[in-house]
């Protein structure tokens, strides 16, 4: 299951799992939000191509309108993700501590 | 340490499928990290296999167990036409965004984070069975095989 919580100032906080039964509810949330949005990862403990979907489309939103998406606390396998599919080059992202 | 279950052809069967690869991991002591990776392939190929099967095929069938040193998964599929995965192309990954797509990135990355796959087709069963492998850690691989015998242990 996939828990999405606004935490204010333009933060929306992930826990659990974002897969392609979660993925239309993210995109949804995602959907409604304009401008710079961070994403905490800290406890989003997987991600699939559907998910990598979301963060694409919703950063191919944001871009012309001077928004963009940056995920934070991301943990090593996502950094794995990210960087295997060439994520890293087109989304601000900050690994867990 | 194996084990097996069928699964409805939709996105709705993905909890089930983590419950049975996660309680796998768990009865059998494996190092949880590479479950995420072991998740990963499997969604990205059952849900492949949803999206292209025919309308009659039946549920899926996927097989979980501890080979050599690694984690063996096999997804069966029956009553569906040849649909090889494996030869997938690889999508453009370093353009720039406006030309990034996330359509076929699933196996792109499955391909990367797997150690081997391989696919067979059964004309006869009208079955693709797809099966994936990925090996743990030196330490935990010894674990493993001590735990199927002792007659796989891997240096």
């Amino acid at each position: 299951m996939l828990s999405i919580e606004a935490a204010g100032e333009g933060t929306v906080v992930l826990a659990g799992r974002l897969d392609a039964a979660q993925s239309p509810t993210l995109q949804a949330y995602l959907d409604r939000l304009q401008g710079r949005v961070t994403l905490d990862c800290a406890k989003l403990e997987y991600i699939s191509s559907a998910g990598l979907g979301v963060l694409l489309k919703t950063q191919k939103r944001l871009l012309p309108g001077g928004g963009k998406l940056r995920l934070t606390g991301v943990s090593r396998h996502l950094q794995d993700i990210f960087q295997y599919s060439g994520f890293d080059q087109i989304l601000e992202i900050e690994p867990a501590p | 340490m194996s084990g097996h279950k069928e699964f409805a052809r939709g996105n709705e069967s993905l909890e089930s499928i983590f419950e049975f690869t996660s309680e796998f991991f768990v009865r059998n002591r494996l190092d949880p990290r590479i479950l995420p990776i072991v998740d990963f392939a499997v969604e990205e190929l059952f849900t492949n296999m949803v999206k292209y099967g025919g309308a009659d095929a039946s549920p899926i069938a996927i097989e979980i167990a501890c080979v050599d040193g690694a984690v063996e998964v096999a997804l069966v599929d029956t009553g569906v036409e040849p649909f090889d995965m494996t030869q997938a192309p690889d999508v453009e990954v370093h353009g720039p965004i406006e030309e990034r797509k996330a359509g076929g990135l699933g196996l792109h990355l499955v391909r990367r984070l797997v150690d081997s796959w391989d696919y067979r087709y059964s004309k006869e069963l009208r079955q693709s069975r797809i099966t994936f492998r990925k090996a743990f850690a030196k330490s935990q691989a010894r674990a493993a095989a001590s735990a199927e015998g002792g007659s796989n242990a891997v240096d």
